[in-house]
């Protein structure tokens, strides 16, 4: 089987997933997209994956690009639904006095970008958040962020996608095996099921994306698994109703991190985060570690995330826990996704390596991808997250 | 119960047939046993015992398989045995046993694990399966038997496979109507599994004993039937049957509607296999023996050293499959532990009961044509509310693995872990009744417990 396409994009997880969404809505109805993943859509990373919708106002960039990714998704559940949005807004708790420190910095970074948020009294603290134990020392409450389920998200988009352009055609449970190159760029795409001739390819194979960078004849990606635990609890048994999590987890989980190829013990391990869930239930995360693709649990590191879980919220004890898993965030090195045109093959695009945050900003990089090809000015500065940054 | 690590030579998961043959045996060898079983009392599935004080109805018989029940449970009480009921296993590693028991973390630390936890009923889903009043056949059994509770007025027994006899007559013990018993099976399949029935005087008895028990009660099994659907506002008030051809297809213009309070469907069992899967033993997938089935050899050893299995877990088989391979397994445990070989005739008793039982079964091979009773709105997956058209477009958009179906729908994610709807799903997802299912992928706990369970776990 041989077939033609204008934009081929290699990975069905979240980040395709908005990348087809993007292109759908920026480029003519008779561009032909082909998505196509390996396994299932949303199958990896980003069906192993909580889904909070975080805003992260660290610098005026990043306050730019999580903000605006955000909103995206509240535009999105606005249209089409169907993935549980919910509009939580998150709680950042603190139980030390080396967290407290870090409550105004956080305040104080929100109100520098414009935005609103409150640091907490005991009384607050109880109105937002019942079920939490009352001891927590204190707490900061930024109405902005949400959850969604991050794998209906994925069919969310496609449908959508689907309806701008009919002709876009998900090709599931099908592998990319190599890339054909001429003259400096790309040409076509090798899979299972035939060859696809195509003058665009975008890599947004999260973890993998190193390897099909590889396939194309490319020099490595530096993008590393990162794994992380989660534990879902049974229906209606959430003790929490906001989206929690430890301010400690801004000390460690963004930004730049050393990768540890022993796979030792990272800080992360150590934040605990919980997510209610649209049934009643939550979910319990979520450690880190460098330890390669190995996905098998660390009970040890689970058991410790479940103990800070009930520190915070004591009704947790008593509660079910259904199911654990491990799924692995696509670190990039340097802490930023790489999005936009790898600069040593033309026609390859990369939109990979988001760590702990590829759900929030999905919807951004699809966007600044489908914009650049498109030839459209940018929503949000795409500078820092050019894939031309390796080996600056 | 206090010490929180135990020891114990060998570690028995399942208080049923196999695990009560087994643990006997060992018992009689010297060797330091614990059993443990979610159970209030030993018995498992088919011989489950009321609790302590609950009296059986007057006059009830039992069919001649439980002879053979009481044996194995007086051996089983009367042996140095330490059984665990109310204790779930929701983490293993070869070796050591993880259960959670009257809300405390356990350890069971053993140099060999044998086991032993049975199967699950399958379903297959028809329009009004989730109303209250339609259960499984096997839960049915576990209220009237286990609980003494009678279910209801006017009941319909349907499904496939042997079991529905024992629900009809524990339906009837219990005083209940039976109105109607189908078989979904041709009563020309049944044809195929006389030879093996009439070749073993055992089945032979049992099948009779059942059949004179439905003709006393003017219950009549009728073959080549099913149910299309249930309905009634709240609870279910009545049944539309109809015949189904070879199959399992439903007879256009042969429906009939019946009206009742209780409805039990048993489309016959699947293999519990998760523990066996957490551990890393290899599965097979058996059509003819429920689905995927943990690999055993001529001594129940699995792939995985040190972990031995017998009963359901290696197919569907029934109790004297089970007490056989328990008494076997017992044996090969005994022998890897330094004692004698194991003997011959043990482990041919064992095969010639699978082989009675897979000539038994063949009478209730699998019906691809009742995967079509469900339609767009009928519930697939009861946990997370999933109907037909939900797991269809999963299907369709996001692959035909359980996997894709899983993410593209939710179906599957919920309590139960794609227990109850696993079995079927992908069958009904991408339309395909012989697609041959993917081994579930099976995560710690392997049932439900406390977070605190988790947290507090030994070791
Ligand atoms: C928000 C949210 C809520 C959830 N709620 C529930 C719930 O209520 N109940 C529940 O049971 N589950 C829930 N899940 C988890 C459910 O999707 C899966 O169980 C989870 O995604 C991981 O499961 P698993 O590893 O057991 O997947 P499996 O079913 O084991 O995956 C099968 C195969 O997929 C491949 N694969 C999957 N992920 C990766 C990866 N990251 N990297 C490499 N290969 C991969 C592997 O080859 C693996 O063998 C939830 C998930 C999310 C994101
Ligand atoms: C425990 C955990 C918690 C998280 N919590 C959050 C959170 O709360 N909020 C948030 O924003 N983010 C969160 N994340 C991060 C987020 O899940 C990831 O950043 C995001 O899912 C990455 O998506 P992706 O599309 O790049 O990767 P993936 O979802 O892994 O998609 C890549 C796809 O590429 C496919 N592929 C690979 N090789 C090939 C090939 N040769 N041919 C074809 N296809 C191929 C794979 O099959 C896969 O489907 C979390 C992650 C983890 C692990």
């Amino acid at each position: 089987m041989s077939q033609t396409a204008d934009v081929v994009v290699v990975g069905g997880g979240i980040i395709g997933c908005a990348v087809v969404h993007a292109l759908a809505q920026q480029l003519p109805r008779s561009t032909r997209i082909v998505l196509i993943d390996r396994g299932p859509i949303a199958g990896a990373t980003s069906g192993s994956s909580m889904g909070h919708l975080m805003v992260t106002p660290d610098t005026p960039q990043d306050y730019a690009f999580s903000r605006t990714s955000v909103r995206l998704w509240n535009e999105l559940a606005e249209r089409v639904g169907g993935f549980h949005f919910q509009a939580t807004g998150a709680l950042y708790l603190a139980d030390c006095d080396e967290d407290l420190e870090l409550i105004p910095v956080l305040h104080e970074q929100f109100r520098d970008n414009g935005d609103r948020c409150e640091i907490l009294d005991e009384q607050r603290l109880r109105e937002i958040e019942p079920g939490l134990a009352p001891d927590v020392p204190g707490a900061l409450f930024y109405p902005g962020d949400g959850v969604v389920l991050p794998m209906l998200a994925c069919g969310a988009m496609l449908r959508e996608a689907r309806q701008w352009n009919e002709s876009i055609e998900v090709r599931a449970e099908c592998a990319v095996t190599g890339f054909e190159r001429a003259g400096g760029r790309i040409t076509g795409v090798a899979t299972a099921r035939g060859r696809i001739a195509t003058p665009l390819v975008v890599n947004a194979t999260g973890v993998w994306a190193p390897e099909l960078a590889e396939m194309a004849g490319q020099p490595r990606l530096p993008i590393y698994p990162r794994a992380g635990n989660l534990a879902i609890t049974a229906h209606h048994v959430s003790p929490i109703r906001t989206q929690l999590l430890e301010i400690s987890y801004l000390r460690f989980a963004h930004g730049a991190a050393k990768v540890d190829p022993a796979g030792t013990d990272d800080p992360g391990g150590h934040a605990v985060n919980m997510q209610p869930q649209s049934h009643g239930g939550c979910l319990i995360g979520s450690t880190r570690q460098f330890r390669g693709m190995d996905r098998t649990l660390n009970r040890e590191l689970l058991h410790r995330s479940l103990a800070r879980a009930q520190r915070y919220a004591p009704a947790l004890k008593n509660v079910p826990i259904v199911r654990t898993w491990v799924g692995l965030r696509p670190y990039a090195e340097g802490g930023l996704p790489f999005i936009g045109p790898w600069p040593h093959l033309d026609g390859l695009w990369i939109a990979a390596g988001h760590e702990g945050l590829g759900i929030s900003l999905a919807p951004i990089t699809g966007l600044l991808i489908a914009q650049q090809i498109a030839g459209v000015a940018p929503a949000v500065d795409p500078t820092p997250y050019q894939p031309a940054r390796i080996g600056a | 119960m206090s010490e929180r690590v135990r020891q114990a030579q060998v570690g028995i998961v399942g208080g049923g047939p196999a695990g009560m043959a087994a643990a006997s045996a060992l018992a009689a060898r010297g060797r330091s046993v614990v059993v443990l079983d979610e159970g209030q009392r030993a018995g498992g599935q088919i011989f489950r015992q009321l609790p302590p004080g609950v009296a059986p109805p007057a006059g009830v018989s039992e069919p001649p398989s439980h002879d053979h029940g009481h044996e194995l449970i007086d051996a089983f009480e009367g042996a140095q045995v330490e059984l665990v009921s109310g204790a779930t296993v929701w983490d293993s590693k070869p070796g050591r046993l993880w259960f959670e028991h009257a809300g405390e973390s356990h350890l069971l630390e053993c140099e060999r694990i044998l086991l032993a936890p049975g199967a699950m009923d399958r379903c297959i889903p028809f329009p009004g399966w989730t109303l209250p009043g339609v259960t499984t056949a096997g839960a049915l059994q576990v209220m009237v038997r286990g609980f003494g509770v009678k279910p209801g007025r006017r009941a319909l027994v349907v499904g496939s496979g042997p079991l529905l006899l024992p629900t009809v007559t524990a339906l009837l013990a219990a005083g209940v109507e039976v109105v109607a018993a189908l078989e979904a099976s041709s009563r020309w399949n049944a044809l195929r599994a006389l030879p093996g029935v009439i070749g073993n005087g055992a089945r032979l008895r049992e099948a009779m004993w059942y059949m004179k028990q439905l003709v006393r009660a003017g219950v009549k099994l009728r073959w080549g039937w099913t149910v299309l659907r249930c309905e009634g506002d709240r609870h279910v008030e009545r049944a539309v049957i109809a015949k189904v051809d070879g199959q399992g297809r439903p007879r256009l213009g042969t429906e009939r509607t019946i009206e009742v309070d209780v409805v039990g469907a048993g489309f016959g069992l699947v293999p519990a296999i998760e523990l066996g899967l957490l551990l890393g033993c290899d599965s097979r997938h058996l059509a003819a023996r429920g689905g995927h089935c943990l690999v055993v050899d001529e001594q129940q050893r699995t792939t995985i050293d040190g972990v031995f299995a017998a009963g359901e877990i290696g197919g569907i088989g029934g109790a004297e499959v089970a007490s056989a391979e328990g008494a076997l397994a017992a044996a090969a445990i005994d022998h890897s532990l330094g004692g004698p070989a194991v003997s011959e005739p043990l482990v041919k008793q064992a095969r010639a009961e699978r082989r009675a039982s897979d000539a038994m079964l063949r009478a209730f091979a699998p019906l691809p044509g009742l995967y079509q009773l469900a339609n767009d709105d009928t519930i697939v997956c009861r946990c997370e509310d999933v109907p037909l058209s939900e797991a269809r477009a999963a299907a369709e958009l996001h692959g035909r693995s359980s996997r894709a179906i899983k993410v593209g729908c939710r179906a599957g994610m919920g309590p139960c872990q794609a227990r109850i709807c696993g079995p079927s799903l992908q069958q009904l997802a991408t339309a395909d009744p012989a697609c041959e299912m993917d081994v579930p992928v099976v995560r710690v706990p392997v049932k439900p417990v406390r977070a605190s369970t988790i947290v507090n776990a030994p070791g």
